[in-house]
């Protein structure tokens, strides 16, 4: 367990914020009107991510998020751990929708893969 | 009486989210200034600006101090008519001694309880509580107020109405409330999870205020609901007093058997004995820390029954590492030194409570969870106010087509509470630095000052309403904001012209807790002046549907204004 008045700890720490984001970034992407806002409008815009481009993003999303806990367990007792990556969570989300709402081809950066362009979109997700 | 279950919902959360929202809106911004409570402590009483201080020596330093205390002449008062006969004007048996500090204190809380002759109620006691430079021992002037632990603090709890309580229970209900609020949110806006991250500020004001209300309540979800949930639990010996009213004689034979068990005097021996060293105590206690594998510095330090052969030390140790609120206890026998009794280790039941109490309350060091803590608060704040705001949007043209004054009410009174309630706060700790120190009663002027701007705030809100009833926004949000960016610099200001501490000396020397309540006071100021301007310009050009810009995202701004006092 790292010292966590340590510059390592903060830099593990800002490592687990980063992590969040991504993970919510890969999860929005994985929902249609989130990838409409990133790679829908201009020519060739995709409405929609192909079902497997919207399983690989769940699972890297989500891999992403548990890979922050893990960050975040290396700084801190278990106890105090879990309790800043619920509000790094929390932080994180309301980035993410702050850039889909001002920014959202800042997301291009962070997929840079939208759908083959073969690969018919998937038909729209569970409503 | 409902159709469906989610037109119940939204019946609950739209009218109890109406009414209790003021009170969990004061609930939630004090909370978040709470969090640096000590800091705002700082930058209000500047003899106290130096590094946080381990605890002193007990045998050089503080038995000294306590010696020399007496109760104080407010406490000896309040205690008159509990008394038969006289009152003593010298207290001489000492029931307690008690010092307190925290990692991010520099001064430590000291007190002591005198015995009351002739008390009606033997357990009644006078108290003596100061605030002392650990450094020297001195303690310091009463009559200046610790505007964060000592006003913004209760404040958060009990909206500082004391009278039987009554602002705890009305914060307590609040809180079991937005517990349903909520659940019932969640019901009610479920479409709102297919599409999570969304907000949209382009889109009419009415959108875009339920887009921020949705993300900044479900966003934070499980913070809002920790910490009313806690909340409650720390406040649960008021809320169901079983302890101490319906089972009163039960809880004094309680004490007695509690005594027997832990081998802890329950009273005095009425035999004169003298105290030993209590340094070698806490060396004792700390060392048996460090066997635990919990090495740790003194938090909180008692005698009890002073003088008398029954007298014992409690060492605590302080939370700083951990989130659960523990003390660790270790217990001497204050004439001998020797252990009566360490506290046993903790069953399953004690520890979920005083990890969930620890969370709420956070002795911890972990400045980045404070400061996520504070944007947990925040968000709350952001929530219920664009809650008022969507409420007001969703209703007033109808209102004015009617000639109903409703939601010009609510309107009013959400300025006065998300403008109103950060202008009072900047106002205080302007009037804390302008008003001199050696003024008698100085922390009850910056309390008068505080309810004054407030209440100015109010009535302004209410006086420039009229707007709505032509479906028009009230300028009195802009007019605030204009208010609050102009004071709060002018509250770094003068600190910098009262105390030269200013932010190039701070920040060069790295003292955060007066930096950082500058630097928050700044941004506060920025993201009102921003606000203020943009609402300006929707309104010039159209009085009622161009408003996109502005309370939508005055409210996503407010949370932030709101930041104001905050730092770490």
């Amino acid at each position: 367990m790292a010292d966590p008045a340590s510059h390592s700890a903060a830099l593990l720490l800002a490592g687990a914020a980063l992590l969040v984001v991504w993970g919510f970034a890969g999860l929005a992407l994985a929902m249609d009107a989130h990838w409409q806002q990133v790679f829908g409008p201009g020519p060739g815009g995709q409405q929609a991510p192909s079902t497997a481009t919207r399983r690989l993003l769940r699972a890297l999303g989500s891999l992403l998020l548990l890979a922050s806990l893990g960050l975040c367990l290396s700084v801190d007792h278990p106890s105090m751990a879990v309790l800043v990556w619920l509000m790094l969570l929390a932080g994180g989300a309301l980035l993410l929708a702050m850039i889909l709402a001002w920014r959202p081809r800042w997301l291009r950066l962070l997929w840079p893969v939208p759908n083959a362009p073969d690969s018919r979109p998937a038909s729209p997700g569970p409503r | 009486m409902f159709q469906n279950f989610r037109l119940a919902m939204a019946w609950l959360h739209t009218w109890f989210g109406l009414v209790l929202g003021f009170v969990l809106m004061v609930a939630f911004f004090f909370g978040a200034l709470s969090v640096f409570d000590r800091e705002i402590d700082r930058w209000a009483i500047p003899q106290t600006r130096f590094a946080p201080q381990p605890m002193p020596s007990f045998d050089r330093v503080l038995r000294p101090a306590f010696e020399r205390m007496q109760p104080s002449r407010d406490s000896v008062d309040s205690m008159r008519e509990r008394v038969e006969g006289e009152m003593p004007t010298h207290f001489e048996t000492v029931r307690r001694w008690g010092a307190y500090t925290t990692h991010r204190d520099p001064v430590l809380a000291v007190f002591a309880g005198y015995e009351l002759p002739g008390a009606k109620d033997p357990e009644d006691a006078v108290w003596a509580s100061h605030t002392m430079d650990p450094r020297s021992g001195a303690l310091l002037s009463e009559g200046q107020l610790r505007i964060g632990s000592e006003f913004f603090y209760p404040l958060h709890y009990s909206l500082n109405l004391h009278w039987r309580d009554l602002g705890i229970w009305i914060v307590g209900f609040a809180a079991l409330v937005m517990l349903a609020a909520l659940v019932s949110g969640v019901v009610m806006h479920r479409k709102f999870f297919r599409e999570f991250f969304t907000f949209r500020p382009g889109k009419s004001r009415q959108r875009s205020t339920l887009d921020l209300h949705n993300l900044s309540g479900v966003l934070a979800l499980p913070f809002h609901f920790f910490f009313a949930f806690t909340g409650l639990l720390i406040f649960a010996g008021l809320y169901f007093p079983v302890g101490h009213s319906q089972l009163n004689p039960l809880h004094e034979l309680h004490e007695r058997l509690e005594a027997q068990e832990t081998g802890l005097p329950h009273q005095r021996a009425g035999v004169a004995a003298p105290l030993a060293s209590v340094d070698a105590m806490v060396a004792e206690a700390q060392r048996r820390w460090a066997a635990k594998g919990m090495a740790g510095e003194v938090g909180f330090l008692a005698v009890q029954h002073v003088g008398d052969a029954n007298g014992y030390v409690s060492v605590y140790r302080a939370g700083t590492d951990r989130v659960a609120l523990t003390g660790e206890g270790m217990h001497f026998k204050a004439a001998t030194g020797e252990l009566l009794r360490e506290d046993p280790p903790r069953t399953a039941v004690d520890s979920v409570n005083e990890f969930l109490t620890g969370l709420h309350l956070q002795h911890f060091r972990h400045w980045l969870l404070r400061w996520l803590y504070v944007l947990g608060g925040l968000l709350g704040c952001v929530c219920i106010a664009t809650g008022f705001l969507f409420f007001v949007e969703k209703r007033k043209k109808q209102h004015a087509r009617d000639g109903s004054a409703g939601s010009r009410i609510v309107d009013a009174l959400a300025v006065g509470t998300v403008t109103g309630m950060p202008l009072a706060v900047v106002v205080m700790l302007l009037a804390n630095r302008l008003l001199p120190a050696e003024l008698a009663g100085k922390g009850d002027w910056e309390r008068a000052l505080f309810w004054a701007a407030w209440a100015l705030a109010l009535l302004h809100a209410a006086w420039r309403s009229s707007a709505l009833a032509q479906a028009r926004s009230n300028p009195a949000w802009r007019e605030q904001c204009a208010a609050i960016a102009l004071l709060a610099p002018a509250a770094v200001l003068a600190n910098a012209w009262s105390t030269g501490d200013h932010l190039f000396r701070t920040l060069a020397a790295l003292y955060w807790p007066v930096a950082g309540v500058d630097l928050s006071l700044l941004f506060g100021a920025a993201v009102a002046g921003l606000t203020a301007r943009k609402i300006g310009r929707a309104g010039a050009v159209a009085h009622a549907s161009a408003l996109v810009h502005g309370p939508a995202d005055l409210a996503a701004r407010t949370g932030a204004a709101l930041a104001e006092v905050k730092h770490g």
